[in-house]
């Protein structure tokens, strides 16, 4: 092996990214905070929080309790609704020199449909990420991530109106199995899918009785949930991804480069980080530098050669 | 009409992360311990301003989050960043910065942890020498009044920290400060007597018509010049008995009365509450430093909100960022049945 540096960029869909590394929705803002850590140029894409038609309040307090090796959150899709996203966010990202991808939920087919036509035609999208799996609102889409007919439904509807952008579709991992709906999402025209949203979960103050959280139950991120991704992502790409070349965004989890490894063998053409951007908001810089000696001690000089390498012997 | 404070929105781009060695602890009252860091000598924050700490670490997990791989030797890390099973801490913690001690280009932050869960028994417990991995500074800050007026400083419990580096601050500047702490007995206060505090009861006032007040000098943590210290405990064991805001009422109508005076609080919800209304009774400005769990601390994963006035809204109110839009506001924005 040379000392020639491995060659980190991958496509997603018509996404070409510098590296594997995205931020996870609602995990990131809209880059300026970011930015007070590192250039999010550094990364490979930035994935918006959920942008719904009007802008929404979210839950009431407590939104986010921290579980042993996670996070529950319960946040309510709280974003500034569309109008002003195009505004006031979008071009406040378009000073950074990194693809971004707009994640969108809605409580009706009719609300995707509308946001994501307006995020098509909008100059600096790149990617529309369908938020078909938020476990904490009944608006956040989740009817639609579980029954493969209805989802596939709802892509087509979308697919329909999005012909610039790249469609991404983020599965819920709270379905007996992802590959019926992954399959259901990629025959209706999904450029590319992410997964795993949160794992629906509840946490309970023993000694008051109450649930820890306003909405009494959340989604579970963070290392707690890596080992169900990681088989979920593995699913996906045999049964689906692989034979259809369509990229798989893998997420939940990512904390370490380690990680980030486990996801791209796992059949993963990307990672996003997520819950660890609270822990440490340089994460997504650390992983973007770390990962080029990483593949290197692997003897792997491109990171798109070691997608789907998981040695079963 | 009080006067109000002008919103603020902090400016992330001006936090960074570091990791800064812990310099000097030590423990103070049941279950405080003051923590004293070594911060770099251009850091710059202001009072009532937090950091986010990072209350979880091992050394296999923090060489792992610094994206080094390890040597061959070490193999390769599990890196899950958590024992399985434990009861340890996974995220960051905020903590107010109670004092910024500088000596040339020694700078000092001095941070007050109340041992009570797991993030702040690992903080607590960090030796000397160790280094606490914090991202900072962040958030809103206490703002002086705009004339000389008398600042009075109510705080109860860990809701000291703010308001000891406030107490300080405006000191130096030359303004009068009075300075009411109060806990629940003697020993929950994070304070070091360098001669143990008398109760007073209701019949040794030493303050005129203040009934039960009594001007405590002995705290070392308050012999910097300026501030007129009263303590309050729930059981008497020092100063004043009953509430805090029990002993601000007593002042103001005692010593305080008739003078202009700004209100400033940090504490527990219903002694805020509390403070926010005998602020509105008497027309006073109050700014508070409001606690929240916070996820992030930067403003992006919007789980820090709290409600508060918006004549702009049509239901009267909007949830705001603690994190970003606080931690300290205008107490009168507040909405308290909700906070």
């Amino acid at each position: 092996m040379s000392d020639a540096k491995a060659d980190l960029a991958v496509t997603v869909g018509k996404i070409r990214m510098r590296n594997p590394i995205a931020t996870a929705s609602g995990c990131s803002g809209y880059g300026e905070e970011l930015a007070a850590f590192y250039d999010p140029g550094l990364l490979g894409a930035i994935v918006t929080k959920s942008i719904t038609l009007e802008p929404r309040d979210g839950h009431p307090p407590p939104r986010l309790v921290e579980t042993r090796a996670g996070m529950l959150n319960a946040i309510g899709l709280a974003n500034v609704g569309l109008e002003a996203f195009l505004a006031e966010k979008l071009p406040a990202l378009a000073r950074y020199d990194v693809p971004v991808i707009v994640n969108v939920a809605g409580a009706t087919r009719d609300e995707y449909v509308r946001v994501a036509r307006a995020l098509d035609a909008a100059e600096g999208v790149a990617g529309i990420e369908l938020n078909v799996s938020c476990p904490n609102v009944k608006e956040g889409g989740i009817e639609f991530g579980v029954d493969p007919k209805t989802l596939g439904g709802l892509v087509e509807a979308v697919r329909h109106e999005v012909s610039r952008a790249t469609l991404i579709v983020k599965l819920s991992p709270n379905v007996t199995d992802i590959a019926v709906v992954a399959r259901a999402a990629v025959d209706a025209g999904a450029d590319a899918l992410s997964l795993i949203n949160t794992l629906r979960g509840l946490a309970i103050d023993p000694w008051t009785g109450r649930p820890r959280l306003s909405n009494v139950t959340g989604g579970l991120s963070g290392p707690a949930i890596k080992p169900v991704a990681l088989w979920m992502v593995r699913r996906v790409w045999q049964e689906v991804a692989s034979k259809r070349g369509v990229a798989i965004m893998g997420l939940g989890g990512v904390q370490f480069v380690e990680d980030v490894i486990e996801f791209l063998r796992a059949g993963a053409t990307a990672v996003a980080v997520g819950t660890a951007n609270f822990v440490n908001p340089e994460t997504g810089r650390t992983l973007a530098e770390g990962l080029g000696e990483a593949l290197r001690r692997l003897g792997c000089a491109r990171a798109l050669d070691l997608v789907g390498r998981l040695e079963v012997t | 009409m009080a006067a109000r404070r002008a919103t603020q929105e902090a400016d992330v781009s001006r936090a960074r992360r570091l990791e800064l060695p812990v310099v000097g602890r030590r423990p103070a009252g049941r279950d405080f311990v003051w923590l004293v860091l070594d911060a770099p000598p251009d850091w710059r924050s202001l009072p009532g301003q937090f950091v986010n700490v990072l209350c979880e670490s091992d050394a296999h997990e923090a060489r792992a989050s610094e994206g080094r791989v390890l040597d061959e030797a070490d193999g390769w890390p599990e890196a899950t960043g958590l024992e399985l099973g434990g009861r340890r801490a996974f995220g960051r913690r905020p903590y107010s910065i109670a004092r910024v001690e500088r000596s040339g280009r020694q700078v000092r932050l001095h941070l007050l942890v109340q041992v009570k869960g797991p993030g702040s028994r690992f903080l607590g417990s960090r030796p000397i020498g160790s280094a606490v991995d914090l991202v900072g500074p962040l958030g809103t800050h206490f703002t002086a009044p705009a004339d000389d007026r008398l600042c009075v400083l109510v705080s109860g419990g860990c809701g000291l920290a703010p308001i000891f580096g406030l107490a300080e601050g405006l000191a130096e500047a030359g303004r009068r400060v009075v300075n009411l702490f109060g806990a629940a007995t003697l020993e929950a206060m994070p304070l070091d007597f360098s001669e143990p505090p008398r109760p007073t009861g209701p019949s040794a006032g030493c303050c005129a018509g203040a009934p039960g007040l009594e001007e405590t000098a002995s705290a070392k943590e308050f012999a910097f010049r300026g501030a007129t210290t009263f303590l309050a405990t729930d059981d008497g064991s020092a100063g004043f008995r009953g509430p805090v805001t029990a002993a601000l009422e007593t002042y103001l109508d005692g010593p305080g009365r008739g003078e202009p005076a700004a209100l400033y609080g940090c504490g527990p919800k219903a002694m805020l509450k509390r403070l926010a209304q005998i602020a509105a009774e008497r027309g006073l400005a109050c700014e508070i430093s409001l606690e929240r769990h916070m996820g992030c601390g930067i403003g992006v994963c919007l789980s820090c909100v709290a409600r508060r006035r918006d004549p702009g809204d049509p239901r009267g109110w909007t949830y705001r960022l603690t994190c970003r839009e606080g931690p300290v506001m205008d107490a009168h924005e507040i909405l308290w049945d909700d906070a």
